[in-house]
């Protein structure tokens, strides 16, 4: 049946988590996602995303899936039909990472374009090769994922994870939104990507009611399996924080280690895992970045099954009794919800960030803001509160003043500005600061003093993106973005002529790159809210530029060229992972 | 009073094709000593005599010629150790172990004890997996040259080429292997930085410095070199062998799908022909950056070795690269002024001159200047790199300029004459 030109939206069915995971049936659990509705080629090609299902190893085509615009075509299919299928494949890659985008133009209020310069659609090959792994190639401008023997001696593969899928879509994402986050800086920064892209993906996966309910039936039933003598009728399980992390977050973490033996799969096992302290980001363990990025995850969903379990009380289901399944059902609508809440949160955070040399720290205080400007009341969820103390235990304190909640704070009353003045509207037209890259400059140049811009170098505006923020009332936030930066080449000998001192042991002759910038968030009247930014010279230069030369971060001028990785920076990432 | 050297020592440079073979001679009252630094050469050079190898060992053999001979292996690639490699007596191998070696130095990561050796338990259990991890390489190396007939056809036949070469470059050479640790008439050594050479009794007078390798205790950030499991081996395999085992290579693995859904992919959708071209390129890419991971993490287990005598420095790095540099340039700065011979590292290669070290040899503070240093540069041009025209080539263009303006440059680059000697004296 035809859907009606004007259907903003279809539903199409994908996997829920991967072909492991197993609904009450023993069936592979799938579920239905909303994608935008568009006319489709085959492919599927659409106006943000072309399938080419092209398999290198073999070097052979597989046939394009023919979903037209309307439908669900493997909506009642079964399961081997869903594995051996090619056109599937595609419809389930087609429609997680539409999903993704939709998810992030959601949160943001606007459009996402992807970092390529030329062309809007995004190429993706379900069956590229034939390996354990996945990734975003940035020069390919597309995401290319691979298929592998598994232990069990069947194919397994990536395409049908939707965890992979959306961490790769998440690469793609972030690197249209901070390109700069690629770019040799802080470890935080090397470890953010990862970190970040595991989480959307993990919030993705567990936002769907059906996945988090399968997940508790299913640990409920084993918990019965282990003590055969009681009577399920009376047994009555207690609802509790360490129960819903060891239901829910470990059982899924199993689950997708059992199929995929990815270390991907295993990343949300090991973050589970990491004992908190305070000490955490200091030591050697935590030096790579993949492993740095272990930690944010855990701090995050260490405070996601805070505020699951704390709604829960305060619904007052404390305990799953006789009617186990409106019980789970409920529980799994409220930790979805949860999920959801937060990965718009989390995503939110990234126009709250500044644009070069992130911390965890900065992306703290960049969720507590993304959070305060839509939700002043913290409800239903109080994530700021759990968010904070969750980070707190794993060593990761707001980067903004404690005072004043961990958020940022305006521009006029930055401790970090010692010669304030009051900001100079004057010269500027509201209407232009919303788009144009030059007005934002204008107003950037005239309150340079006041917005730490470094006057005697290069400087640019980035980007200039007007938002419609809708928060969880319905009540809408008009914001405009503006990312700026500014950078400068120099040698050792001359940081200290700059007013920054050499890091020790580092010679004369290295040539440094300093970069500053940041993120200027403008209210509905054009008024300056926020400047999250990194002063070019300052002591958060003379740290970036202390533990760069302690990583061997200015290694790679010994050489006199390092060859790029094959596949590109996230391909190298995934691999270092497997080390 | 023990003897010293009579007079300055003499290196005979060996025309191998691509590989490296030296033999350094040190002159005392009571008659010659030899040291023969690496002996191998892989591929086999084009257009020469087929025992060129021989040749070559019967002339080591002329010029010990009853005296002492002492073996440094640098690290186990074919173009450093084919050359000891026996077989029925009549090999090269054979003729060099006739001269009875006293001595076959290696670095520590061939001993067959250094996961005992290294010190605590952690840097123990670190030792034993890389040395997994070398095994690990070989099997992958071999799997690999043996199932290169299947790689898909868009992968050029230069690319085929390099992936052969390289591939077959790491394969454990067993009698060469062998012969190497036995052919010492004393104990081997295994020697790492900052280790005594096992060469001090053998040459009085000459002060032998170790700079490299580092062990795992010393460099434990050295990641490319030590935290590369033997599981990360066996999945890079499935791509090389598009899936197959090394015990199936050859024969052919299905596509996961059944061939009614299959399409030739010789003539894409225009839409999707870009695409198609960027992955089979990324794809090739790919397999050429394992092999090159490959041949790096066994380049940088390369002894760096350092002779002191009669106001000379003789640097002989093996083909070390940036890694295991990294700590020599670090621990070593002051050792590395005044070096008047300079054996160019892997064959002149991208990174086995790190730009810190080459300011070092020739800065006019640390440095002798050019009238007193000396280059070294045994290579052949069209082996290795310089894939689409990319800055990889070896020798490296602006590096042999260099030598060329900078030093005293002796070279067997591309020249006809392979099997026969330049000796340049000190």
């Amino acid at each position: 049946m035809a859907a009606p030109d004007d259907a903003r939206t279809r539903f199409l069915t994908v996997i829920g988590q991967d072909p492991a995971v197993r609904d009450r049936g023993g069936h592979i659990l799938r579920t239905r996602v909303a994608v935008p509705a568009e006319k489709l080629d085959p492919g599927p090609r659409g106006y943000r995303v072309s399938v080419v299902d092209y398999d290198c190893t073999h070097d052979v085509l597989y046939a394009p899936a023919e979903l037209g615009d309307a439908g669900d075509a493997y909506a009642t299919v079964d399961d081997d039909r869903l594995l051996t299928d090619p056109r599937f494949h595609a419809q389930n890659a087609y429609a997680l990472i539409m999903r993704s985008l939709a998810r992030f133009e959601r949160a943001l209020g606007r459009h996402v374009s992807w970092s390529f310069p030329y062309g809007h659609q995004l190429q993706v090959a379900p069956h590229a090769f034939r390996e354990a792994n996945a990734y975003y190639s940035e020069a390919d401008q597309g995401l290319l994922f691979g298929y592998f023997r598994g232990a069990r001696r069947h194919t397994i593969f990536t395409c049908l994870s939707h965890d992979v899928i959306v961490h790769e879509t998440t690469h793609a994402l972030l690197d249209s939104l901070r390109d700069r986050y690629t770019d040799a800086s802080v470890l935080d920064q090397a470890a953010f990507h990862e970190g970040f892209a595991d989480l959307v993906a993990l919030l993705s996966v567990f936002s769907l009611p059906d996945v988090v309910e399968t997940l508790l039936h299913t640990s409920i039933r084993e918990d019965r399996q282990r003590r055969p003598g009681d009577d399920p009728e009376k047994s009555r399980h207690r609802i509790s924080e360490p129960w819903l992390k060891r239901s829910a977050l470990f059982r899924l973490a199993d689950e997708m280690g059992k199929e995929l033996q990815l270390q991907r799969g295993k990343a949300l096992r090991s973050s589970l895992d990491i004992t908190p302290a305070r000490d955490l980001l200091s030591r050697g363990e935590f030096v790579l970045p993949h492993r740095r990025g272990e930690v944010l995850v855990a701090a995050v969903l260490t405070a996601l099954v805070r505020a699951w379990s704390r709604r829960l009380r305060a619904l007052g289901t404390t305990a799953i009794g006789r009617d186990e399944a409106t019980a789970v059902r409920r529980i799994a609508q409220e930790g979805a919800a949860a999920a959801d809440y937060l990965l718009t949160l989390a995503i939110r955070a990234l126009d709250y960030a500044p644009p070069i040399d992130l911390r965890f720290a900065d992306y703290l205080s960049a969720m507590l803001t993304a959070d305060a400007e839509v939700s002043p009341r913290e409800l239903p969820f109080h994530f700021r509160e759990e968010l904070v103390a969750a980070c707190a235990e794993y060593g990761i304190d707001p980067a903004a003043d404690a005072r004043s909640g961990g958020h940022w704070r305006a521009p006029e009353s930055d401790p970090t500005i010692t010669e304030r003045r009051p900001l100079v509207y004057d010269r500027v037209h509201f209407e232009s600061l919303r788009q144009d890259p030059d007005e934002v400059f204008r107003f950037l140049w005239e309150n340079r003093t006041t917005l730490g811009v470094y006057p005697g170098t290069y400087t640019r505006v980035m980007s200039v993106r007007p938002c419609m923020r809708v928060a969880p009332d319905g009540f809408v936030l008009r914001e405009t973005v503006a990312e700026w930066e500014q950078g400068m080449d120099v040698h050792a000998r001359d940081l200290r002529r700059l007013g920054l001192r050499t890091p020790r042991g580092m010679p004369d002759a290295t040539p440094v790159r300093l970069h500053g910038g940041g993120t200027l968030v403008f209210d509905d009247f054009g008024k300056l809210k926020f400047n999250v930014h990194k002063r070019l010279i300052g002591p958060g230069q003379q740290r970036k530029l202390d533990e760069m030369w302690e990583q061997g971060g200015f290694r790679a001028d010994e050489a006199e060229l390092r060859t790029a990785a094959p596949g590109g920076y996230f391909a190298e990432l995934h691999r270092q992972r497997e080390r | 009073m023990p003897p010293k050297p009579t007079g300055p020592p003499t290196v005979r440079m060996y025309n191998v094709g691509f590989g490296d073979c030296f033999l350094l001679t040190f002159p005392y009252a009571a008659g010659d000593r030899h040291v023969l630094i690496d002996f191998g050469s892989h591929p086999k050079a084009k257009g020469a005599d087929k025992g060129y190898m021989e040749t070559i060992a019967r002339d080591i053999a002329t010029h010990v010629n009853g005296g002492r001979l002492a073996v440094v292996a640098t690290h186990r690639h074919a173009d450093h150790i084919s050359g000891f490699e026996t077989k029925g007596g009549k090999a090269s191998g054979d003729i060099v172990r006739a001269l009875k070696p006293t001595i076959v130095v290696q670095p520590w990561t061939e001993s067959p004890t250094a996961a005992r050796d290294a010190h605590g338990p952690a840097f123990r259990a670190r030792a034993r997996a890389f040395h997994r991890s070398l095994d690990a390489m070989e099997r992958f190396a071999a799997a690999l040259v043996q199932g290169l007939p299947a790689v898909p056809r868009f992968v050029t036949r230069s690319q085929r080429e390099r992936l052969g070469y390289i591939g077959e470059d790491v394969i454990k050479n067993k009698s060469a292997v062998e012969n190497l640790m036995t052919m010492g008439t004393r104990k081997p050594a295994y020697v790492y930085a900052g280790s005594k050479s096992g060469l001090e009794t053998f040459l009085p007078g000459v002060k032998i410095h170790v700079l490299g390798p580092p062990t795992l205790e010393q460099a434990p950030d050295i990641r490319s070199y030590a935290e590369k499991s033997p599981e990360y081996w066996l999945r890079r395999r499935r791509i090389a062998l598009g899936g197959r085992s090394a015990a199936r290579a050859g024969a052919i693995d299905a596509p996961p799908f059944a061939a009614a859904y299959r399409r030739s992919a010789r003539r894409p959708a225009p839409h999707a022909e870009w695409f198609v071209r960027k992955m089979r390129r990324a794809y090739a890419e790919e397999l050429l950056g394992i092999v090159t991971m490959l041949d790096d993490v066994m380049n940088n287990t390369s002894i760096i070795l350092l002779f002191e005598v009669g106001g000379q420095k003789l640097l002989f790095p093996g083909d070390a690269q940036l890694e295991n540099w990294s700590y020599a340039l670090k621990t070593y700065r002051s050792l590395l002024s005044g070096v008047t011979v300079y054996k160019v590292g892997h064959h002149g290669s991208l990174n086995a001159t790190p730009k810190s070290l080459w300011t070092l040899l020739t800065s006019s503070s640390t440095g002798v200047g050019k009238a007193s240093f000396k280059t070294l540069l045994s290579s052949r041009s069209g082996v290795h790199g310089g894939e689409d025209d990319r800055p990889t080539e070896v020798p490296r263009g602006p590096l042999v300029d260099a030598l060329k303006e900078q030093s005293q440059y002796t070279t067997t680059l591309d020249e006809p004459d392979v099997g026969q000697a330049r000796v340049v004296p000190l």
